[in-house]
């Protein structure tokens, strides 16, 4: 179990966070950048200390500000970082950046068994320079799990990967994080990377945690409209007094009120994206954007669409529960 | 032709990524030497030709003066070599001093865990452009005969003037600003993030610094040194005036260019030469094989 529940001071805001993971859980901290997501890692790792709060991982305190006062060093913590700098020590070979944490277990029949497992058993004599991207992110893996460390945290770990590589590697932490039962944090500014990974999932704004939850959850009930932003909802249309979030990728041509909301109004514009059509429709009082299968009219002319089952949102911008405002048959 | 989406469509995507075994090259392609396209192009080419020679030809100018005979009468007298004997020495004195009491403040330059890191790289800075016969002025009312520090070590019965430890600290003070600041880029090359992931893989700072840190920065910090052996080994602005004996090798060439004349002076000229040069050049090539290794 991994607890943090800290307030780290950054130059422009105050980052407050509050999370825990269980063993084998993982955590996925989605946000914009700049959001305070890496603070929060790097809190935990001992590399940034908090102005307040506790942090603790397999039932040993590794921060705490208040009295007695606890700071575990980083090499001491036992918390693995994998950063998008994959971090292998240039002047050490593939085996001997792999054992770094356990020289004595260079030879060992673990190190060969999970370089093979992670694909890159044939690689254990080469320099790290001759490595293509993904094959040194899978050494830095090995590297972390051979150092037994008691938490995995990933910071964007990816972010310079190619879709594939960043789909297998993907999948292969999720596995390895499963097997070992550790805890694991992933930052990601991406909702794709973040869903890939997460089995929970929290939305991070400006140093706040504004939603903890199911990652599919979280995307259909956010619970304001910031958050919807951040998950990918382009623009509000208005139900009677209410907004109603409107995502790219659920939304019907044409009127089906069985499913939700139906909006009129005329295109604006269109684009094609991926395999359909993106069209921005200009509504009585605000401009929604969506993913279409079909090309739609040229602009100005009239369309009809149905949002599906949309998030509704008050004034003040916070989530209504749409069972109770009864308003998810009658409109 | 069926809705539901082939397993073969779905399986495509694994494996993308490269395949064991074919480390992707770190160079890109052969190297063809530039073709010279252009009357600017050449004559840039035969003007670095030019300023190349001229750079080197002090030393084929000494090539070419020196005779067989020469050498051998002037540095065949009984303590002929003792001025090499005394540079050795200090220099490697010097080296030592250099070693052990500025790479943790060039390390702490680098890092800039200094407070007020501009100030501290201003005092580097102003030890550089100091003049040696300046530094050898102030370093006599600094640590000469009569001043609290000649006081000080007068009670052990030395004396930092004219004396093995007066050439040491002119020695010092002229080759000091130039380790500390080539040393402070060796280790700023080497990646923070790098000592980090070191430290959260369980070594102490210590022990980071001497498995990470100290290995990464070594061809670079072995430049750094080698500078500063040869300007320890051609020391001369402060040691004429605090260290006048016991000679070393520039002090040597300059009494015997007065005394006899530049022709005996010249064979000195060569062993200052033969000394000072092979640590730079060994440095060198192994920080450039260091850096080959590195790259598989």
């Amino acid at each position: 179990m991994l607890k943090a529940d800290v307030e780290v001071d950054r130059r422009d805001f105050t980052v407050r966070a509050s999370i825990e993971v269980a063993q084998g859980e993982r955590l996925a901290l989605f946000g914009p950048s700049g959001a305070g997501k890496t603070t929060v890692l790097e809190t935990i790792a001992g590399l940034v200390d908090p102005k307040t709060g506790v942090v603790e991982l397999a039932g040993r305190t590794l921060t705490r500000t208040s009295r007695p006062r606890v700071a575990v060093p980083p090499w001491q913590r036992g918390v693995g970082l994998l950063r998008q700098d994959p971090g292998l020590f240039p002047h050490l070979s593939v085996r001997d950046n792999l054992a770094y944490a356990r020289p004595a277990g260079s030879r060992g029949g673990e190190l060969t068994s999970l370089a093979d497992a992670l694909g890159i058993g044939e690689l254990l004599s080469a320099m790290p320079a001759r490595l293509s991207g993904g094959q040194q992110h899978r050494a830095a893996l090995a590297r972390l799990l051979l150092a037994r460390c008691d938490a995995l945290l990933l910071d964007e770990p990816y972010a310079g990967l190619d879709a594939a590589a960043r789909r297998t590697l993907t999948a292969l932490v999720v596995r390895l994080v499963t097997e070992r039962g550790v805890p694991a944090v992933l930052v990601a500014h991406e909702l794709a990377d973040a869903q890939a990974f997460a089995s929970r999932m929290a939305v991070i704004d400006r140093g706040g945690v504004l939603q903890i939850g199911d990652p599919d959850q979280i995307v259909l009930r956010p619970v304001s409209t910031r958050v919807a932003e951040l998950v990918g909802y382009l623009g509000f249309a208005e139900v009677g007094e209410l907004a109603a979030g409107i995502h790219p990728d659920r939304v019907l041509a044409g009127a089906v009120p069985d499913r939700g909301p139906v909006l009129t109004g005329t295109v604006a514009a269109s684009r094609p994206a991926g395999a359909g059509w993106e069209t921005d429709i200009q509504l009585p009082d605000s401009v929604v954007t969506c993913r279409l299968a079909d090309r739609p009219g040229p602009p100005g002319s009239p369309i009809t669409v149905t949002a599906l089952d949309p998030p509704l949102f008050g004034r003040d911008g916070s989530a209504v529960d749409t069972m109770a405002a009864g308003l998810r048959r009658e409109v | 032709m069926s809705w539901a989406a082939s397993p073969a469509a779905a399986g495509t995507a694994r494996g993308a990524e490269d395949p064991p075994g074919q480390p992707g090259r770190a160079d890109g392609g052969p190297a063809f030497p530039r073709r010279i396209r252009s009357v600017s192009g050449a004559a840039s080419i035969v003007g670095a030709g030019l300023i190349w020679i001229v750079l080197l030809g002090p030393v084929i100018t000494l090539l070419t003066h020196l005779s067989w005979h020469a050498i051998t009468s002037s540095l065949s007298y009984p303590g002929a070599l003792d001025p090499l004997i005394v540079s050795l020495e200090s220099g490697g004195v010097t080296l030592a001093v250099l070693f052990l009491f500025c790479t943790p403040l060039a390390y702490k330059l680098a890092r800039g865990s200094l407070p007020f890191p501009r100030i501290w790289e201003a005092g580097v800075l102003c030890a550089l452009l100091l003049p040696p016969l300046v530094i050898g002025l102030l370093l006599v009312f600094m640590v000469g005969p009569y001043t609290p520090f000649g006081d000080l070590i007068g009670h052990f019965n030395l004396s930092a003037t004219n004396t093995f430890l007066a050439l040491v600290i002119a020695e010092v003070y002229e080759s000091a600003p130039y380790y500390v600041v080539g040393a402070q880029a060796a280790f700023g090359s080497v990646s923070p993030r790098l000592e980090q992931q070191a430290e959260l893989l369980g070594d102490r700072p210590r022990r980071v610094f001497r498995r990470v840190t100290l290995p990464l920065s070594a061809p670079g910090l072995a430049m750094a040194l080698s500078v500063a052996w040869a300007r320890a080994m051609g020391a001369f602005g402060a040691v004429i005036i605090i260290a006048y004996h016991p000679y070393g090798l520039p002090l040597q060439i300059f009494t015997t260019l007065q005394e006899t004349g530049l022709a005996s002076a010249l064979p000195y000229a060569l062993v200052l030469l033969v000394v000072a040069l092979p640590l730079p050049l060994a440095a060198y090539v192994w920080s450039a094989r260091a850096q080959g290794r590195r790259r598989g």
